[in-house]
């Protein structure tokens, strides 16, 4: 039984149809990456599996429950992170307070061992560790995308949810974010990743699905989607990228 | 210069009014994102309740006081789930209407059951006052400025210190990521409610010997404390209370060497002159969203 199985889902933003019959899965323990151009779907699939929006048709299971009805917060609390676009680091809390309240969707955790948690998280975003007591909003692009990871795996998922970690950030910050991505594939948590930077998404996935327009139009291994044309063609950034550093 | 303390005294006393109200009309628009138009009406109704336990049933004062105060963490709760939860997913001018809806209702529901004539509430503690020197310490001024201090210092302790204060805070910054974190977002916004309701209430009991028990109290302070948010810098909690005590040694003393009937209109001429200088306010923003 896969970890999370999308059967068929479809969602429409009014009289736009943003996915259109998408079924995918993830199994326990993959890491799987999901690539497109820009509006192919790939983040309302992420909102779809979180709760976020409500698909018009077909079914999400996740460890073979049907999670139709139920709201963000319940979804979290059966063990699925979502780490959004746009990092959405709270502006007023401190950065080791975002993390603390990443811990929301467990219940029975008294406030210290919320508190150790999050200092240990630190020791794998050790970048952000002297930033720790700094307001969000005054962090950088790149400590913020780290405090949001944190913050996911705060919650202990079974499935973890990143929405382009990769956007907006400079080139060095990306590789230690991906770097960060293969620790957590190490110590098996379940992650689906979206990315439109498809270089770094299928350099640390097991399998990936590529989504053009709100369809699937092509799954496989890494190195699969890597050489296949139709894929280049498909979204020009990793074409031109892979030119670029060809 | 004996009179000088004597005004600041009783500005600050007033202030503290304001600066409780205000803190109320804070905490709804940083969790809701619309200000509140029948926040007044929270100090109204709850002084409503104190003369019906305390003057019509002639219960006993501390118990009246307890009541009216459990009243009104209902009445905020009841507040919630009528006039903003039906509205939660819409944007903020439905919300806006519905409080000035309820602030109506809510009056002239009063003056139905009470009539237009003000009521009179005794103070809360049986001796007057005492002198230092030449100043006299009303003891409602002081018991009005003594919780306040209690209440700012535990409200702080418990936005900076407990998860539930930073739960609260995350709600206010942003609904959505809270609701991803697993954070119960409607909870949230029902304790906000009642704790508004609370301290609003609160003011509204301790002032009530000062003013009168009328269905205008409600309106009066209500503006009042909207000018202080105004001064403080909207939606900033120190600027609600700094700006509210600002607001009623301003008007203490515009009163005493200016003008005594237009003891009102100084609180707007403050007003409109921060929104012509300093729109944002004593504090500004504080929390500027990065790009």
């Amino acid at each position: 039984m896969p970890l999370i199985e999308l059967k068929n889902v479809s969602v429409r933003y009014g009289e736009i149809e943003a996915l259109r019959g998408v079924s995918l899965s993830v199994e326990a323990g993959e890491v799987v990456t999901l690539l497109g151009g820009n509006g192919a779907g790939k983040s309302t699939t992420l909102r779809a599996i979180s709760g976020l929006t409500k698909p018009a048709s077909g079914e999400i299971l996740f460890e073979g429950k049907s999670l139709a009805g139920l709201g963000p917060e319940e979804i979290v609390r059966m063990g699925i992170a979502h780490v959004p676009e746009g990092r959405r680091v709270f502006p007023g809390l401190t950065a080791h307070e975002n993390i603390m309240l990443g811990a929301s969707n467990r219940s029975g955790v008294s406030k210290t061992q919320i508190d150790q948690e999050a200092d240990a998280m630190f020791d794998l975003f050790s970048d952000i560790r002297p930033f720790q007591h700094v307001l969000g909003w005054t962090l950088s692009g790149g400590q913020q995308q780290m405090v949001a990871v944190a913050r996911g795996l705060m919650a202990k998922p079974k499935l973890l949810l990143l929405d382009e970690p990769s956007l907006g950030l400079a080139p060095v910050i990306v590789s230690k974010v991906f770097e960060i991505i293969k620790e957590i594939r190490r110590r098996g948590t379940t992650v689906l990743l979206v990315e439109q930077n498809a270089r770094m998404g299928l350099s640390v996935a097991d399998r990936g699905y590529v989504l053009e327009t709100g369809r699937l139009v092509v799954t496989g291994k890494p190195d699969e989607l890597w050489n296949n044309e139709d894929v280049r063609a498909a979204y020009l950034g990793g074409h031109a990228r892979a030119a670029a550093k060809a | 210069m004996d009179i000088v303390f004597q005004l600041l005294f009783q500005g600050i006393g007033i202030g503290s009014v304001y600066a409780l109200v205000a803190l109320g009309f804070v905490l709804i628009f940083r969790a809701t994102n619309v200000v509140n138009f029948a926040q007044g009406e929270f100090s109204m109704v709850a002084a409503f309740l104190m003369v019906i336990f305390s003057v019509d049933l002639e219960w006993p004062y501390w118990i009246s006081f307890l009541l009216s105060l459990g009243g009104m963490a209902i009445y905020g709760a009841l507040f919630n789930l009528g006039v903003y939860f039906p509205l939660r997913h819409r944007t903020y001018l439905p919300v806006i209407i519905s409080t000035i809806g309820a602030s109506i209702l809510v009056s002239n529901s009063t003056l139905a059951l009470y009539g237009p004539q003000p009521q009179v509430l005794q103070p809360l503690l049986d001796f007057p006052g005492f002198n230092i020197g030449t100043v006299y310490l009303d003891a409602q001024y002081l018991l009005i400025i003594g919780v306040t201090v209690v209440l700012v210092a535990f409200q702080y302790w418990f936005f900076e210190h407990t998860l539930l204060g930073k739960k609260l805070q995350a709600t206010s910054q942003d609904k959505e990521m809270a609701s991803l974190l697993g954070i119960p977002v409607a909870t949230m916004i029902m304790l906000t409610f009642v704790y508004s309701a609370m301290i609003g209430g609160l003011a509204g009991i301790m002032v009530a010997p000062i003013l009168f028990v009328s269905i205008h109290m409600g309106g009066t302070i209500a503006l009042k404390a909207f000018a202080a948010t105004i001064i403080g810098g909207f939606g900033d909690v120190a600027g609600a209370i700094i700006g509210g005590l600002a607001l009623g040694v301003i008007e203490t003393f515009g009163a005493a060497y200016v003008s005594v009937p237009y003891k009102d209109g100084f609180a707007f001429l403050v007003l409109v002159a921060f929104l012509v200088f300093r729109p944002q306010g004593i504090f500004g923003e504080r929390v500027a969203e990065k790009a």
